[in-house]
């Protein structure tokens, strides 16, 4: 049975994969949302050209295939660069912040957190927007009324609760953001599919390789799920 | 009747070791060399669009053992899982079909020494790689679960392996800088480079990582017929002959033009 499972080479592959599709997943999560959110409040505040700028990044970004902006980031995108720019933007720099070494990462890393946060950011747009529409406009009215100002409106009334009511499919997004990582394989970004790519060609054991791949991936959503019932709870309104 | 029965008998047992006996001699008998080779894997066996013939470097090959023998050359079509099969059934007499030597085939066949290598080879912008241990310090890319990327992390692990879906990927990750170089069998590379608008900027370093040996497929234990091929091989790659084939096919002036970096004799 021992020679059936894989050796701790390869296992370190693929948790060296797991940890890349974990970093890539959070930051593209965080920045996905904060990008989501004004995209949501721009569209919300203004009726003129920077909504319709809005309307159009969101179907751009939701109507084309992931794989298909991925691949237009880097190989499309790096192919108008000047030459000499991705030879710098390929050799590995460091900088010392504070006690910490950062690490510029390669453009594979670059397109592939490019092309995913856009995609997601775009999703979680409209999440929120779903969120702020359900709130009923009588008590924006009602707010208004109060004398507060709109700002005030937002912040106090309209904000608590959309987020409350977005939090679910707004996790949702997060789990399709890990699930979605994987398709960054295609431009050379070595995350968790394609450690396990490389675990299968060199040992032939396919079903381990994508077996421990899967229960990766499994655990990551599960993560998210109980983390966002917990949540959930913490921040429900008293019944 | 028993006598007879028993004569009849003995002699099919004479006609069939006559038969058995000896598959150069038969050769030479029936004035004919039939050879299996590929019909559609350029340069090595393809149908030639302006002859309708069979054509390439193996059917060169073909060409001047049949010469050597005096005899008629008929080439059979084959794809690559019935080069074994034709040989075991009789249906050919030697395979020149690309065949690369490997000890599971060797158990069911003889191969002679070999007459070609197609070697793991990289494609990079001019000048960039000279000699392979600069690999150690480049981005290569490489074709996903082939040979090639592991032979590569083996005997490279220094080089940062980005490895890609298909090689037009990885040569497109190249011509945008996302890549230094590209790995992936030599004929292939070259076959690729020939398509490309700005080949010029590019060339394939004269060296390989590692080599598939190609071989001329025997019977087993056709050790006459054996010793023939090798030493017409050996002929001619003596005579200059061996080097105007290659030429043909991978010359200066073809439209592959691929640095011979392996000579008959230099493996056995």
């Amino acid at each position: 049975m021992i020679d059936e499972l894989l050796a701790p080479r390869y296992l370190g592959w693929l948790l060296h994969g797991f940890f890349n599709t974990v970093v890539l997943a959070a930051v593209v999560c965080a920045c996905a949302t904060l990008v989501g959110f004004v995209l949501c409040v721009l569209r919300a505040v203004d009726r003129g050209g920077v909504s319709v700028a809005v309307r159009a990044y969101l179907s751009v970004f939701r109507n084309t295939p992931l794989l298909v902006q991925l691949f237009f980031w880097y190989f499309g995108v790096s192919s108008l660069f000047p030459e000499g720019w991705l030879e710098w933007l390929n050799t590995p720099h460091t900088w010392r912040v504070v006690a910490l070494h950062v690490m510029w990462p390669p453009f594979e890393y670059l397109a592939g957190f490019v092309g995913l946060t856009l995609y997601t950011s775009a999703f979680i747009a409209e999440e929120l927007r779903a969120g702020v529409r359900a709130v009923p406009a009588g008590q924006v009215a009602a707010g208004l009324a109060q004398g507060f100002t709109p700002a005030q409106v937002w912040r106090h009334i309209v904000m608590p609760q959309a987020l409350r009511i977005a939090l679910g499919p707004v996790l949702g997004q997060y789990m399709n953001a890990i699930k979605n990582s994987s398709l960054t394989m295609a431009i050379g970004l070595a995350e968790l599919s394609y450690a396990s790519r490389q675990v299968e060609t060199e040992t032939f054991k396919t079903f381990q390789a994508f077996g421990v791949a899967t229960a990766l991936y499994i655990a990551m959503i599960v993560l998210i799920e109980w983390g966002g019932q917990y949540l959930r709870r913490r921040v429900a309104y008293p019944h | 009747m028993k006598f007879r029965f028993a004569a009849i008998a003995a002699l099919a047992l004479f006609a069939a070791n006559v038969a058995h006996a000896d598959r150069l001699d038969d050769i030479k008998r029936a004035g004919v060399l039939r050879v299996a080779a590929f019909d559609s894997n350029p340069p090595f066996g393809f149908i030639d669009p302006q002859s309708k013939k069979i054509e390439g470097l193996d059917v060169d090959y073909g060409k001047a053992f049949a010469a050597k023998l005096g005899v008629k050359l008929e080439i059979i079509p084959t794809n690559p899982a019935n080069r074994i099969p034709l040989l075991t059934a009789n249906k050919v007499d030697i395979v020149l079909a690309n065949f690369t030597i490997t000890e599971e085939r060797a158990k069911q066949i003889n191969f002679s020494i070999p007459y070609f290598a197609s070697g793991q080879q990289f494609i990079a912008k001019k000048g960039v790689l000279t000699s392979p241990d600069q690999i150690n310090k480049l981005r290569v890319g490489v074709d996903k679960g082939t040979t090639n990327e592991i032979v590569l992390r083996e005997k490279f692990p220094g080089a940062t392996l980005v490895a890609y879906d298909d090689t037009p990927f990885a040569f497109t990750a190249l011509r945008n800088g996302n890549v230094q170089a590209i790995t992936q069998d030599g004929p292939k590379l070259i076959g690729l480079l020939a398509n490309v608008p700005d080949k010029d900027k590019y060339e394939i370093p004269p060296f390989s990582v590692s080599d598939d040996l190609i071989g001329v497929g025997i019977p087993k234990g056709e050790t006459r017929l054996t010793d023939f091929v090798n030493t017409t091989l050996r002929e001619l790659e003596a005579s200059g002959q061996a080097q105007k084939i290659y030429d043909t096919w991978f010359g200066p002036t073809t439209r592959t033009p691929l640095k011979r970096i392996f000579k008959i004799g230099d493996k056995s």
